[in-house]
């Protein structure tokens, strides 16, 4: 299973901006993430994958706004009319048999009836606010564990790394499905349980992801430790955490970028995974959900099956390949 | 190295009795009522609180944790006796209780399991090793060239693609519609029932676990021999005039496979502890099948199982690479 | 008798058979378009009827080869324990194949069920007001390991049936407890010793009932009214593999909770005991828990594997290409069973209101996002008494077909002063076709006028309802019941749903001149009965309404070429297994 190795390692166009503007506030000049910026700027690809993920992030903001524009939403479609359902149970008007249909763009959904749009819509949104929560969380806890571990050393940094390497020890997915259930049977009939639901699957993520900023944090923090700058900083007796956030984080941002562009797109795989095997979010709309529900369908309406696949597709390619990258761009050794 | 290898052994050993107490800690809190499940199964849905109670009584959940936790753990040495509403089911050892949903021994359920697992874990890495390490020594031979550079490409657009959607694909459209003759029939048949169709069955899922996974390691593998190709003793050997298949199989190769072995460990054990994307697309009944129909009916020790499994065969594959890796780059052994 | 996938409970006994197109007349394809009435008229019969060994045989069949039979969206039963048979899987599985009760069923070659003895000599003798039934056992009925079957081990299953704590999903709950003379306290022979209301002397076994119950005959052919050994046949080690007294038996490891169930032919099984059953296939496998869409694909493929399967339901979506590809073996069995939506007596006192969530039922969208197709597995109905139950009667509950209308709907809430009427109900959002209906039930109720609150529960919706205490079930005003009934008789359909206490009763309907007519009619002539429920079902509906019967329930159900003797068991609804053979 490729979800867990992947979750550990990637990149949020957040912190493409941050990329962006973050040399302003450093030296000016040479600092390495304004030559990264700008060997990206320069990486065709690198481009493009971004103006890909832009536009799934507006369509994740603005998907209320779509859905209205298309005059579709999430409301139970009318499926003893809009269905041929004493032939093949396939829509009257639109795919898979009939030309498109302009009150429909990307079809209803067999059975229900549903509009296909706006269920896309809101998954690509469902998809998006949960990965990128998550990534927020599991490098906020990943950075704060690593900085810990890296500069206090000693009897802290073992703990610390006992516990990490305790938490890779955990297959991620059979974790997921042992937490599954208890948030099921403990929040199921709560009037919240929609939200609860998504906290829980952000909870679960977070809590089986953070392992590879922490590492990565606290390689990097030992091996910053020693430099003069910081040793300077401890000898005129700058208080520890002024030392932590002012002058070792800004050395960190490059590294925890890389990690981060690569844990988004791990966790957008992830929801929809857990989505498709029915232990994900199963209220409202999630494409991993419109696939379980899909797949019957591929011969008969391929198109059903194809919008959520693609767009998870799409968006997951398009955010490793830009997390690939901002990798090589902040990588030193890297030649241009 | 004998004492590195007891160090290490000692971690494991901690490792896996804080996560069996984790797991453990997780299904006794985690659940309003861990007897809930079991209640609900027995009495056909009507679990009276009474009945509840009882339930509850009858499998120590009134008794503190420890105690509790004290009688799994000896379970899985010497075995024990569990009550089953009013019945005592004796479980031999290794003991994980029984199953809420068959009421069968999870140990025998997860041993009749095990072989579609392996099965499936083994053939599929071999596949990408026997997929990946050539591609990759290929490319690394021809780096900078077209064709490397279209390779490296191409598979790092594959290996973004979340894997279930890919294995989901293929399944559907080899089975379905294409109606492959012998890729389209997956499924599980026990090796010693009829070789031929055990393969036949697993053919399409090693096949996507091997493509799929293969990526990774013509990665690894390129970056690798990249690397051990521009190193010093490799130009000596070149230079003194050695045929190159000769400095690349034999000088090239040898230091390049030492980081793609160990990470195949990692993976096998990855992969051993539950293959669940694979078997619920194609429909294996192995650990991960089994483990997700247990999440579906709440058979709460059938969860734990697979869990504790999963995580034993990963720390245990850990320990395994960590020895062997130790046993061929000494500088290990001593940091 | 529970069906396990859907909300449904209790008993699926339907005595009528069906008119599916193309049928055994073979007009072999069929059209594509289905009309909405095409089962009112189920021309069917129901009779008892003695018979002897050996059956007759099918036309065409032929002995040998393996017949697989796949079971879509249901696990299959968690044990095979005869004594806690009572879902219509498992009990047409067994009771065709492996476990022989008193009586059985069989279908007759005009297609109508008949109640034929099977273990017992005749279909047993009651006393003048049916307090006491007699039966003798056969000589020379076997078990699987060449033992012969006593009366005394059929007395041994029918006491065990009282233990109603160890076998929690056995009918005996409901029926031996109920009507068997023992004493109140007894729990079966294993904790409470022997009960004297269950006498066997030889061959004979004299079953004494605490009040009349002219339905024993009918009660028996459940496999819980069969033999137990008196050894080796403790609960559960025995529930996993039960001695078979049927044409099949259960391999060693044969049978695979939730997976599988393999059974081979049982040698010791004599035909010429059995008037019903059959011998023809080698061997049976039945998978449970498969994938719809994978099993139409399998019967649509046509290939060598596909002949000699046997699929247990057919999807929405392929049931038309299913029925072009299958032609005869495409079969559409009725069943005797309701669902219902159940508006608390107590909260909604208004007929209206009743009348008004009647009229807001959106049936055809509903149906089709619950994944059934309208008109052809969901018919539209009237009564709690389903099409073929002796003694129905065709009336509307409000003088013409609930059919949906928001218009008429809105107008009655108008009427009962309460427009925007709230109502609360739970649905399962862990299956999504359970929670696509829900949600399209919800979209007519608000056309209609009403107000919808919908809450998610995914746990058990009967113990949901049976729980007075709930903070979740006081919020409820509208619930919901899907029942068949055990035997063909309204007294297995009226008395759960209406009478005031039962359990199934969701609507907490309690009204005393009902309750007295339940009373009433029990001790009425036998022949005045039947009618008797068919008046009380329209006086209910008519007066009341506390049950709003929603939809009667159809299966499909399909097979490869290469099967032959294919049928539905109307009394089941479920296949008849006793009649299959493989072609050669």
């Amino acid at each position: 299973m490729s979800i867990p190795g992947e979750v550990i390692t990637t990149h949020t166009e957040d912190s493409v901006v941050e990329d962006a503007t973050a040399p302003r506030e450093l030296q000016a000049g040479r600092s390495p993430l304004r030559i990264a910026a700008h060997r990206i700027r320069k990486d065709t690809v690198a481009m493009v994958c971004l103006s890909i993920v832009m536009l799934f992030v507006l369509i994740a903001i603005f998907a209320g706004t779509l859905a209205d524009l298309f005059n579709v939403n999430l409301t139970v479609g009318r499926p003893a009319e809009q269905l041929d359902f004493l032939g093949d149970g396939m829509p009257l008007n639109g795919p898979p048999n009939y030309g498109f249909d302009p009150e429909h763009p990307f079809g209803v959904a067999p059975k229900t009836a549903n509009d296909n749009l706006a269920y896309w819509l809101y998954g690509c949104r469902t998809s998006l606010v949960i990965a990128s929560t998550a990534t927020l969380f599991a490098t906020l806890i990943g950075v704060v564990t690593g900085l810990v571990a890296g500069f206090a050393g000693g009897v802290v940094d073992k703990v610390i790394s006992f516990v990490i390497d305790l938490f890779l020890t955990l297959p991620f997915l059979l974790m997921a499905l042992i937490i599954a259930p208890i948030i099921t049977s403990r929040f199921a009939s709560d009037p919240d349980y929609p939200t609860i639901q998504k906290f829980g699957l952000v909870a679960v993520l977070v809590f089986f992801g953070w392992m590879g900023v922490a590492r990565l944090v606290r390689g990097e923090t030992m091996s910053l430790r020693e430099r003069e700058f910081i040793q300077a900083s401890r000898v005129i007796g700058m208080p520890t955490g002024r030392i932590l956030f002012k002058e070792l984080l800004p050395n960190l941002v490059a590294p925890i970028v890389v990690a981060v562009s690569l844990m988004l797109p791990g966790f957008i795989a992830a929801e929809a995974g857990l989505a498709f095997l029915g232990i994900g979010v199963t209220q409202g709309a999630s494409w991993g959900q419109t696939i379980l529900q899909a797949s019957p369908y591929f011969e008969k309406y391929p198109l059903y099956l194809w919008e959520p696949l693609l767009g998870i597709v799409i968006l997951v390619v398009a955010l490793n390949l830009l997390g690939d990258a901002i990798r090589d761009a902040v990588d030193p050794k890297t030649r241009r | 190295m004998f004492a590195y290898i007891i160090k290490r052994l000692l971690t494991g050993v901690v490792v896996v009795v804080l996560v069996s107490m984790a797991v453990f800690a997780l299904l006794w809190y985690g659940p309003e009522s861990p007897a809930r499940p079991i209640c609900v199964q027995e009495t056909s849905n009507r679990c009276t609180d009474e009945r509840l109670a009882n339930f509850e009584e009858s499998m120590g959940y009134n008794n503190p944790i420890y105690v509790e936790y004290g009688k799994y753990a000896k379970g899985i040495f010497v075995g024990r006796e569990m009550a089953l509403g009013g019945n005592t089911i004796q479980c031999d050892a290794p003991c994980f209780g029984f199953s809420f949903r068959s009421r069968a021994l999870v140990w025998d359920e997860l041993i009749e399991r095990l072989p579609a697992t392996i099965s499936l874990a083994i053939g599929g890495a071999t596949l990408y090793l026997l997929l990946g390490i050539p591609i990759g020594i290929a490319a690394a031979r021809r780096r900078g060239t077209l064709g490397d550079k279209l390779l490296v490409s191409s598979f790092l657009v594959i290996s973004s693609i979340p894997y279930y959607l890919f294995a989901l694909v293929a399944w559907l459209y080899c089975t379905l519609v294409w109606d492959l003759p012998v890729l389209g029939d997956s499924g599980y048949t026990p090796l010693l029932d009829n070789p031929a169709k055990w393969f036949a069955g697993l053919l399409l899922p090693w096949l996507c676990l091997g493509i799929f996974n293969c990526t990774a390691y013509t990665r690894y593998t390129r970056g690798a021999m990249v690397e051990s190709l521009s190193e010093d003793y490799i130009r000596t050997a070149k230079a003194k005039g050695l045929p190159a298949r000769t400095v690349v199989y034999k000088h090239g190769l040898r230091s390049a496979l030492v980081p793609v072995v160990t990470i195949f460990g990692i993976d096998l054990g990855i992969l051993l502890a539950g293959t669940i994307f694979t078997e619920r697309i194609f429909e294996i009944q192995g650990i991960g099948l089994w483990g997700l129909r247990a999440v579906g009916s709440f058979d709460l020790p059938v969860i734990s199982a697979t869990a504790m499994f999963g995580a034993i065969v990963i720390i245990v594959s850990n320990i395994i690479v960590d020895v062997v890796y130790g046993v061929l780059d000494p500088r290990v052994r001593v940091s | 008798m529970k069906r396990t996938k859907s909300l449904a409970v209790v008993a699926g006994f339907a005595m009528v058979t069906l008119a599916a197109c193309g049928g055994d007349g073979g007009d072999g394809g069929g059209s594509g378009s289905t009309s909405k009435d095409k089962f009112i008229d189920p021309a069917s019969s129901f009779e008892l009827v003695e018979a002897e060994g050996a059956a007759p045989e099918v036309e065409g069949a032929e002995e040998g080869g393996v017949i697989t039979v796949l079971v879509p969206s249901d696990p299959g039963p968690e044990d095979l324990d005869p004594t806690n048979g009572w879902s219509v899987l498992g009990n047409s599985i067994q009771q065709a194949l492996t476990n022989r009760s008193l009586t059985q069923y069989r279908r007759n070659p005009e297609g109508g069920t008949e109640v034929v003895p099977d273990l017992a000599t005749d279909l047993g003798t009651p006393n003048e007001d049916f307090t006491e039934w007699t039966f003798t056992i056969k000589d020379g009925v076997k078990w699987e390991t060449g033992d012969p079957v006593t009366a005394e081990e059929v007395k041994n299953g029918i006491l065990r049936s009282f233990d109603t704590e160890t076998f929690t999903s056995g009918p005996g709950q409901a029926y031996t407890v109920g009507w068997v003379d023992c004493p109140e306290d007894y729990a079966g022979p294993t904790k409470s010793g022997d009960c004297d209301a269950v006498q066997a002397d030889g061959q004979e076994l004299t079953i004494r009932m605490s009040k009349s119950f002219p339905d024993f005959n009918l009660w028996s052919t459940f496999m819980a009214i069969g033999p137990i050994p008196l050894e080796n046949s403790e609960f559960p080690a025995y529930g996993r593999a039960p001695l078979s007294t049927g044409p099949y038996k259960i391999p060693e490891g044969g049978f695979r909770v939730n997976e599988s169930l393999r059974l081979v032919k049982n040698d010791q099984w004599d035909p010429a005991t059995d008037p019903a059953r059959h011998q023809y296939a080698d061997e049976f496998l039945i998978k449970f828990d498969q994938d719809q869409e994978k099993t139409d694909q399998i019967l649509l493929s046509g290939n060598a594997d596909a002949a000699t399967t046997v699929a247990n339901s057919l999807g929405a979506t392929n049931a038309n290409a299913l029925k072009e590809a299958l032609g005869s073996n495409y079969i559409q069995q009725t069943g005797q069973c309701i669902s219902t939506r159940t508006p608390d007596y107590n909260k909604i006192p208004q007929l209206e209101i009743r009348q008004a969530i009647a009229y807001g039922f959106d049936f055809d969208n509903v149906q089709l996002a619950s994944g059934n197709i309208p008109g052809v597995t969901r018919i539209p109905a009237q009564g709690l008494m389903p099409p073929g139950m002796a003694g129905r009667k065709e009336f509307f509950p409000a003088g013409e077909q609930f059919a949906y209308n928001p218009e008429k709907a809105k107008q009655l809430l108008e009427e009962a002063g309460e427009p925007g009427f709230k109502l609360t109900y739970i649905y399962d959002d862990s299956d999504a076709e359970t929670k696509a209906g829900a949600e399209a039930e919800k979209a007519g109720y608000e056309a209609a006028g009403f107000t919808v609150e919908m809450i998610p529960y995914q746990e058990d919706a009967y113990a949901l309802f049976d729980d007075a205490d709930s903070p979740i079930n006081k919020k409820l005003n509208l619930r919901a019941t899907n029942w068949c009934s055990d035997w063909p008789a309204g007294s297995t359909m009226i008395p759960p749903l209406v009478q005031t206490g039962q359990p199934y009763n969701t609507s907490y309907f309690s009204e005393e001149e009902v309750d007295q007519r339940i009373e009433e009619i029990a001790t009425l002539p036998i022949e005045e009965q039947a009618d008797a429920w068919g008046d009380l079902d329209e006086m209910i509906a008519q007066k009341y309404l506390p049950n709003i019967v929603t939809a009667y329930r159809n299966d499909l159900f399909g097979a490869g070429a290469n099967i032959g003797g294919f049928t539905g068991d109307a009394a089941m609804s479920a296949i008849n297994y006793k009649d299959l053979f493989v072609k050669p």
